[in-house]
C-alpha cells in the first residue's frame, strides 16, 4: 500500500535514534451503518478512513503516533516527530535495517462472497424491515425493534525493521436485533446478534428469521419472570455468550501486558493447576469466518490456534509481539488493535472452553435449587484482584432438577481463580457468540464460546 | 518535541474545510445541509517502574456532511480530507437520505427550536492558552513522579497500573445552510491510576483521576494520595451475608450510577418507548426534595460547549425539582416531536456518527450534610467505594440494575471491615425512592457524559454476599 523505498526511509528514520524495533501500520477502511427504530430506517451513514501508525521502540519506552493520511510528506513528517522525542530519551544502538523485505504467509485464507461494497443499501434496508416484522409479529406485546447493520471493508498493511511485511483484506459484518416488550407497567428487553469476518452472505433470510425470533422470544419470555435470588447458589451456564464468563474470570488475566505489571492474579501460575480438570481453554484466530477471527493480527503476525488451559493447566499466556519477546516466548499473534490510532496491546480474539461428553440435561437435573443462566449482557473484571462480574440478560429457577420460572436480570459475582475450580462439569454444546471488547479504550471484535458448563457455587445477584 | 509548532490553533483552517466542502454540495439534489469538521491533537503517556511505557501523538481532522432531501436525513464522512474523499462523502450522504424514513419533524435546528440565550460561556472557559506552552518533557515529568509518589505513600503499594497522562486540544467548526456558522476551542489534560496493595495474600485496587484545562492545575500529590487511600482502605475485603441494608455511595460511585438516569432521560429513548422515565414527568421520583441539572454551560465542565452539537445553544436544564421530573434532554428534533424547544443536548461521539440526543454535565445538586453525617445515620449497612459492572448490570429500560461492588462495612454509625465480592440489586425507581439524605460533596467523574453527585445515602437496598 506503500512504496517499499518510502517504507524504508520511513524506518530509517524512526530507527535513527537507536530503535531496537519500528513499524509502519497502514489501514484504509469503508464503512457503513443502517439502522432501523420505530418501524423505520432512522439513519444510514458511510465513512471513508485511511491513515497510518508509526511505532518505535527504544530502551524499555515505546513511541506512536498516527496520520490521517497516507500521503509520503506527512509520513516523513510524523517520522520525525516520533524520532525526535526518541533522541530525547537517551542513548541508544543504531539499528541496522533489514532492507530485505519478506512478506509473511498465514494458513487463513478464506473467501468473502458478497462484499458489502457490492450490496445496495437497499438490500440492506429490506433484511431490517423484515426484522421488524418479524419481530412485531412473533408478539403482539413487542413495542419497539431496534436493528441495525454494519460493515467494514478494510486493507491492512504493516512492515517492521525486522524484515517483514504484511498485507491483508478483511471484510467484517455485525448485525443487531434489540427488542422491547411491555405487559401493564412492566417492560423487558431482548437482544441477539449474528456477526463474522464475511460478507452479507451471513445474513441469509433463515438466520435473520432466527436472531429476530430469538430477540422478541427473550422480551416476551422475560415478561413473567420473577426476582432473582440472592446469595451463592449453584449456576447452569448456557453455550454460545455464556462463554463471557471465561472471557471475564480468565482471559482478561491471561494478557500478558497484565503479567508483565504484576497485575494478574495469574502472574506466576503457568504450569500449575488453575482450574478444574474439566477445563481446557482456547484462543482461536484461525477460525474461518468467525468474528474474532483474521489473516494477520495488528503487527504482522499470522493468526493461531493457542491453548491456554489444558485440563486445568495453565500453559500459556496470550502475547502481543512486545511481550512475547520480553518474556521470551513466541508470539501468540495476540497484538491486536482497534484501528491506525491505536497501539497493539495483547488481546483475545475467539477465546472458549473446548467441549467434553457431558449432556446439558444431566447438568441441570444435577441442580436441587440454583440458576440457569442462558443470555447475557456482558461483563467487566479488575484482573490485579481477579474479581468479575457478569450480567444475565435471560436467566430461570432452576428447582429440584428443572428449569421453572423467568428470573429478572442479574449480575453474578466471583473470584477468577476461585470460581475456575468450581466449573465441575463440562457438556458437549459447543456454541460462540460475537460481541465488542474494551480494553484501554480499545474495542476490538471478539467471540466468546463455551457448551453449557456447571458452576458449583457463585454469589447471585438477586433482590429475593 | 518541537509540539508548539504543530499544535497551533488552526480554526480558520476548519472553516475553510467546511466551506470548501459546502461550496461541493450539489444544491439541486439537497434542500439541507450540514458539515461537522472536528480536528484532535492529542498526547498520551503511560509510565511504567520509572521508565516511559509508551508515548503517543496525533493530529487528526475529520468531517462529517449530513443532508436532509424531501424530509430524509443522509450522512457520511471522510476522515481524508482530500477533495476526492470529501466528493465521495458527499455522493454517500444524498445516497444514504434515500433509504432513510420521510419525517416531516426532520430538518435543520430553525428559529423557535430553542429558547436559551446564547453567551453564558466565555472563549476562555473551555480554552486556557497557557495549555501549549507545557512542553511534553514536563508532562511526562509530571506523570513519572504520580507513579513514584504513590508507591512511596505506604509499603503495601506494590504496583501501579494503568497509570498515565492523556490531553487533547479539540476544535470544531459547524456550518449549515440556514446560515448557522460557528466554531470554538477546548483544552483537557487528565492524570488517572490504578494502586494496587497486597497484604499477604490479600490485594486490592484503587484508582484515582485528576482533569484540569492544563496539566500544570492538576495536583499530583492529591490524585496519588487517593488512589492508594482508596486501595488500602479495602484490602483484605470479605464476602457478608446476603440480606437488606441501607447503602452510602461515595461521590464517584453515585456519580456512575447517575450516567444510567442520565442516559434514561434521552427524549428519543423516551419517545420510542426505551426508558423506564417514559409518562413520568410531573411524578414526584426522589421522596426528598433533589435537585438535578444538565448543565452545558458550566465554565469547569468537561462537556461544555457554546453550542451543542448541531448548533443550538447549550444551556442549563432543571431535570428534577425537589424530588419531581420535570423535563427530558432533547435536540430540536426530539423536542419538535413532544411540541417543547431544544435544551441543546444534540450530541455526536465525533464526526463519524450522526448527531442524537446527549448528555452535557449532569449531576444532583449538593446537600448540606458532612458525609460522616451519613454514615452515621446508616446504622448498619455498606459504605460503597468502588462497583463493577455497570455496564452489564443495569437496564435502563426496564430499570434493573444489580452490580458488583466493594467498600466498607457500617456497624452502629461507624465504618468498619472491608468488604468485598458482593452485589447491590434493585429497581432503579424504587432505588431513587430510597434517597435519603445528600452529602455536600459534590464530585464530577467522567462516565457518559461528565457526571456529578454527592454522597448518597439509600435505604433498603438488597446486597448479596454469601
Amino acid at each position: 500500500m506503500i512504496d517499499k523505498s518510502l517504507a524504508i526511509k520511513i524506518l530509517d528514520v524512526l530507527n535513527s535514534p537507536g530503535a531496537s524495533f519500528s513499524e509502519i501500520y497502514i489501514q484504509k477502511s469503508i464503512s457503513n451503518s443502517i439502522k432501523l427504530e420505530d418501524g423505520k430506517i432512522e439513519n444510514s451513514n458511510s465513512g471513508f478512513d485511511s491513515g497510518c501508525g508509526l511505532r518505535m521502540w527504544k530502551g524499555e519506552s515505546t513511541f506512536y503516533g498516527y496520520v490521517d493520511s497516507i500521503e509520503e510528506k506527512r509520513l516523513i513528517e510524523a517520522a520525525g516527530i516520533l524520532s525526535a522525542a526518541g533522541k530525547s530519551s537517551g542513548r541508544g544502538s543504531v539499528l541496522d535495517l533489514n532492507k530485505d523485505i519478506a512478506a509473511s504467509r498465514s494458513a487463513y485464507d478464506v473467501a468473502v462472497r458478497e462484499y458489502p461494497s457490492k450490496t445496495q443499501t437497499a438490500s440492506k434496508k429490506k433484511i431490517l424491515m423484515d426484522i421488524d416484522g418479524i419481530c412485531r409479529h412473533f408478539d403482539k406485546r413487542i413495542i419497539q425493534v431496534t436493528a441495525g447493520i454494519s460493515d467494514v471493508e478494510q486493507e491492512i498493511y504493516t512492515v517492521n525493521s525486522f524484515g517483514k511485511s504484511s498485507y491483508q483484506e478483511a471484510v467484517k459484518v455485525f448485525l443487531s436485533v434489540n427488542t422491547v416488550a411491555k405487559k401493564d407497567g412492566e417492560i423487558r428487553t431482548g437482544y441477539k446478534s449474528l456477526a463474522g469476518t464475511a460478507g452479507f452472505e451471513i445474513l441469509d433470510m433463515q438466520s435473520c428469521r432466527m436472531a429476530a425470533e430469538q430477540a422478541a422470544e427473550i422480551a416476551v419470555t422475560m415478561l413473567d419472570a420473577v426476582d432473582a435470588p440472592s446469595g451463592e447458589l449453584p449456576v447452569v451456564i448456557g453455550p454460545a455468550f455464556g462463554g463471557v464468563i471465561f472471557h471475564e474470570a480468565c482471559g482478561h488475566g491471561l494478557e500478558a501486558d497484565a503479567v508483565l505489571k504484576d497485575a494478574t492474579v495469574f502472574k506466576d501460575s503457568t504450569g500449575k493447576k488453575i482450574a478444574s480438570a474439566a477445563v481446557t481453554a482456547i484462543d482461536d484466530s484461525t477460525i474461518p469466518y468467525h468474528w474474532g477471527s483474521y489473516k494477520f493480527d495488528g503487527e504482522g503476525i499470522p493468526s493461531q490456534k493457542t491453548v491456554l488451559i489444558r485440563e486445568g493447566i495453565l500453559e500459556s499466556f496470550i502475547y502481543d509481539l512486545r511481550t512475547s519477546l520480553k518474556m521470551g516466548r513466541e508470539p501468540t499473534g495476540n497484538g491486536r488493535r482497534q484501528s491506525f490510532r491505536h497501539i497493539p496491546i495483547p488481546r483475545m480474539s475467539n477465546t472458549y472452553i473446548a467441549p467434553a461428553g457431558n449432556k446439558k440435561e444431566d447438568l441441570i437435573s444435577s441442580v436441587r435449587k440454583g440458576i440457569y443462566a442462558k443470555e447475557f449482557a456482558g461483563g467487566q473484571v479488575d484482573p490485579a484482584t481477579g474479581d468479575f462480574v457478569f450480567g444475565i440478560s435471560e436467566g430461570y429457577l432452576i428447582e429440584g432438577g428443572r428449569i421453572t420460572r423467568p428470573i429478572k436480570g442479574a449480575t453474578l459475582i466471583g473470584n477468577g481463580p476461585e470460581i475456575l475450580k468450581k466449573i465441575e462439569a463440562v457438556a458437549d454444546d459447543l456454541d460462540f457468540a460475537p460481541g465488542f471488547c474494551g480494553k484501554q479504550g480499545q474495542s476490538v471484535s471478539n467471540e466468546v464460546g463455551q457448551p453449557t458448563i456447571k458452576v458449583s457455587s457463585i454469589t447471585v445477584g438477586g433482590t429475593g | 518535541m518541537k509540539e508548539s509548532k504543530i499544535i497551533g490553533l488552526k480554526a480558520n483552517e476548519l472553516e475553510k474545510a467546511c466551506e470548501r466542502t459546502a461550496a461541493a454540495i450539489p444544491s439541486e439534489k439537497v434542500d439541507q445541509w450540514e458539515v461537522f469538521a472536528a480536528r484532535e491533537v492529542e498526547n498520551e503517556i503511560e509510565v511504567f517502574n520509572g521508565d516511559i511505557e509508551s508515548l503517543s501523538f496525533s493530529d487528526s481532522t475529520g468531517i462529517g456532511i449530513r443532508v436532509f432531501r424531501d424530509h430524509s436525513v443522509g450522512y457520511a464522512y471522510t476522515a481524508v480530507m482530500e477533495r476526492g474523499a470529501i466528493i465521495d462523502a458527499i455522493e454517500n450522504a444524498v445516497a444514504n437520505s434515500k433509504v432513510t424514513g420521510k419525517d416531516p419533524l426532520k430538518y435543520l435546528p430553525a428559529e423557535g427550536d430553542s429558547s436559551i440565550d446564547e453567551g453564558r460561556l466565555k472563549t476562555g472557559d473551555l480554552f486556557d492558552r497557557s495549555f501549549l506552552d507545557v512542553s511534553i518533557k514536563d508532562k511526562i515529568k509530571m506523570t513519572l513522579e504520580l507513579e513514584s509518589v504513590t508507591k512511596k505513600f505506604d509499603k503495601r503499594i506494590t504496583a501501579v497500573t494503568n497509570l498515565g497522562y492523556g490531553d487533547a486540544l479539540s476544535e470544531v467548526c459547524i456550518l449549515n445552510s440556514n446560515g448557522f456558522s460557528g466554531s470554538y476551542a477546548t483544552t483537557i489534560s487528565m492524570v488517572y491510576l490504578s494502586a494496587i496493595s497486597r497484604d499477604g495474600d490479600d490485594v486490592s485496587t484503587g484508582g484515582y483521576f485528576g482533569i484540569a484545562r492544563n496539566p500544570l492545575f492538576i495536583n499530583i500529590m492529591e490524585v496519588a494520595k487517593k488512589a492508594a487511600e482508596r486501595s488500602l482502605a479495602i484490602l483484605g475485603g470479605k464476602k457478608i451475608k446476603s440480606g437488606r441494608m441501607n447503602i452510602v455511595m461515595d461521590p464517584l460511585v453515585s456519580a456512575q450510577f447517575m450516567g444510567v438516569i442520565a442516559s434514561a432521560l434521552d427524549a428519543d429513548s423516551v419517545q420510542k418507548g426505551k426508558s423506564l422515565f417514559r409518562g413520568r414527568k410531573g411524578q414526584k421520583l426522589f421522596e426528598i426534595d433533589i435537585d438535578v441539572f444538565d448543565d452545558g454551560t458550566l465554565p469547569e465542565g468537561l462537556a461544555s460547549r457554546p453550542f451543542d452539537d448541531e448548533g443550538v445553544a447549550r444551556g442549563k436544564t432543571t431535570v428534577f425539582k425537589k424530588g419531581v421530573l420535570q423535563t427530558y434532554l432533547y435536540d430540536t428534533y426530539t423536542a419538535r416531536k413532544d411540541n417543547t424547544v431544544s435544551t441543546g443536548n444534540a450530541a455526536r461521539a465525533s464526526y463519524r456518527s450522526t448527531p442524537g440526543v446527549g448528555v452535557s454535565n449532569f449531576y444532583i445538586g449538593p446537600g448540606r450534610n458532612d458525609p460522616a453525617d451519613l454514615i452515621k445515620n446508616a446504622g448498619r449497612g455498606l459504605y460503597i467505594m468502588d462497583i463493577i459492572g455497570l455496564g452489564s448490570g443495569t437496564n435502563p429500560i426496564s430499570g434493573h440494575m444489580s452490580v458488583g461492588a466493594k467498600g466498607l462495612m457500617i456497624e452502629n454509625g461507624e465504618l468498619t471491615r472491608p468488604v468485598r465480592e458482593v452485589t447491590v440489586a434493585s429497581d432503579i425507581l424504587s432505588f431513587l425512592s430510597g434517597f435519603r439524605m445528600l452529602g455536600n460533596d459534590l464530585k464530577f467523574m467522567p462516565s457518559g457524559g461528565y457526571m456529578g453527585s454527592p454522597s448518597i445515602l439509600i435505604e433498603n437496598i438488597a446486597v448479596s454476599g454469601k
